[in-house]
């Protein structure tokens, strides 16, 4: 593991992060591992922002960190393919609403714990999620919205994936401003969360159950879910 | 005149919510009744709850901040249903929050302001999302006022905003916005500028700081109205201080008088020399 690379991914320092790392691959040093270095990076960046000594444009310079020396990465990979990833998410604001904030950082804590994200975006229709979901073989499925309009096109969502017979076989989290157990009773999803790391504890308690194993971590009390 | 739109009546916002969902109608007219106290024009009420009980929620909200202040309310909210609700008990004419180009939105809405009389908040968004540029935001705001235009509604009763983005997630965002209030200025006369005015500061620490420098130069942008929270005493102080240097203020009047009531404390070395001792 290289510190000072870590240390300069997190400490926001992307254009020596990004010629070390080009140094480092150089060097002999093998790209799994430099991937590695990425996600222990990540890891601090989350949790200074969760501490809110870091705020969203930190959150945003450490992905456009990470996607540029993925690229340099990625050719370099071999058969062996990236490092295992625990599961795949399908997530998205849904139709007819476009706040994307609160999404992105969905989507960037799940990728960086591990999970393969499948980021469908803004004002995304009901039928693209289906698509998405056969496509991928996902298993958790992520609505966000902040209108309360949106709160119609969840249901319309999760009502396309019952139609489409695939209800059975995802797990669906709903998120955004006012979301709440109502909502998460009239979307007819499994669980609703009120912060990104209540996604990502969704998603690392529904993986594990899915492949037969105790939780790996317990929700979080904020975490609701539907009794069954 | 500036004309503030109060936003803390707002069911996003989780007291809020509380009070919507249990009815506490002491704590919806107490929050009413401070932000006109600070010199708001209109009261925003937003129920923020799920459609199928938006309606009776809204209808509730327009009853009790009716009972606690009498000036007029701006209806927040995209739901046709919960608007018609509204506006049967609405006493004064309301704002309507909001319209877009999206036809979803202008079908549903539309109908309901010209047949009320609204003036209408229209944001500068349509079916193909939030555009990117100045040049593409101008072109979906002449769509959206060849729309109200059309449905007989006069250019003096419609509130653009053009769609502030949050600078911390693009860099551009403050700029397009201001460019944005400029052109709209220049090329429409008659029309009310508008903006939600906290969404520019998503994501950074110390956001009212960032609020009231925006809000100063929005308004000197040709910006003249906002969805704001009152209760922010620096930002209404700092909206004062900008009138004044516009020369919208004459003889420095309401400046000095705001000065009188203590409003501009914050401000004042009064105010400050009450905590550290001057020599």
């Amino acid at each position: 593991m290289s510190d000072a690379l870590v240390e300069a991914i997190a400490d926001m320092r992307d254009e020596e992060a990004i010629s070390l790392a080009q140094r480092l691959l150089d060097g002999g040093t093998p790209p799994l591992d430099v991937l590695e270095d990425c996600r222990a990076a990540m890891t601090i960046v989350g949790r200074r922002f969760e501490d809110r000594e870091y705020f969203i444009p930190e959150l945003i310079l450490a992905g456009e960190t990470l996607r540029s020396i993925s690229e340099i990465v990625k050719p370099r990979l071999t058969g062996s393919g990236r490092g295992a990833k625990s599961g795949r998410i399908v997530l998205g604001t849904v139709q007819g609403d476009i706040h994307d904030i609160g999404k992105d950082i969905v989507s960037f804590m799940l990728d960086v714990n591990g999970f393969e994200v499948f980021d469908l975006g803004v004002d995304v229709p009901p039928e693209s999620f289906v698509e998405s979901v056969r496509e991928t073989r996902s298993g958790i499925v992520a609505l966000s919205g902040f209108l309360t309009l949106s709160f119609d096109s969840m249901r319309e969502t999760v009502d396309a994936l019952e139609k489409a017979g695939l209800r059975a076989g995802v797990k669906v989290m709903i998120g955004g401003g006012t979301v709440d157990d109502n909502v998460r009773e009239y979307a007819r999803a499994d669980a609703y969360g009120a912060t990104a790391t209540d996604a990502v504890n969704l998603a690392r308690r529904w993986t594990a159950e899915a492949a037969g194993k105790a939780p790996a971590q317990p929700a979080t009390a904020r975490t609701k879910e539907t009794a069954k | 005149m500036f004309h503030i739109i109060g936003e803390k009546i707002n069911g996003t916002r989780e007291q809020v919510h509380e009070a919507i969902v249990g009815r506490d109608a002491a704590q919806i007219r107490s929050l009413a009744a401070r932000q006109v106290e600070a010199g708001a024009h209109w009261i925003d009420v937003n129920a923020g709850t799920r459609p199928d009980r938006e309606p009776d929620d809204l209808r509730w909200l327009v009853e009790t901040v009716q009972s606690a202040v009498d000036v007029p309310l701006c209806l927040d909210s995209a739901n046709p249903a919960a608007l018609a609700a509204a506006l049967a008990v609405t006493r004064d004419v309301p704002l309507i929050n909001s319209i877009t180009g999206e036809a979803r939105r202008l079908d549903g809405v539309l109908p309901l302001a010209r047949d009320h009389g609204c003036p209408l908040i229209a944001l500068a968004l349509d079916d193909s999302g939030i555009p990117t540029g100045t040049k593409e935001r101008l072109a979906v705001i002449g769509h959206l006022l060849a729309a109200t235009r059309a449905a007989g509604i006069p250019d003096e009763r419609v509130f653009i905003d053009p769609l502030v983005m949050a600078v911390a997630t693009s860099r551009g965002a403050g700029l397009i916005a201001l460019d944005t209030i400029t052109a709209v200025r220049a090329d429409f006369s008659r029309v009310h500028i508008t903006v939600g005015l906290s969404n520019v500061s998503f994501g950074l620490p110390a956001r009212r700081l960032v609020n009231r420098t925006f809000l100063t130069l929005a308004v000197a942008a040709g910006l003249d109205t906002a969805i704001l929270d009152p209760l922010d005493r620096e930002l209404t102080a700092t909206l004062r201080a900008t009138e004044v240097l516009l020369g919208r203020d004459r003889h420095c009047l309401a400046y000095t008088r705001a000065y009188r009531s203590g409003l501009l404390d914050p401000f004042t070395p009064a105010a400050s020399s009450a905590k550290s001792v001057t020599s």
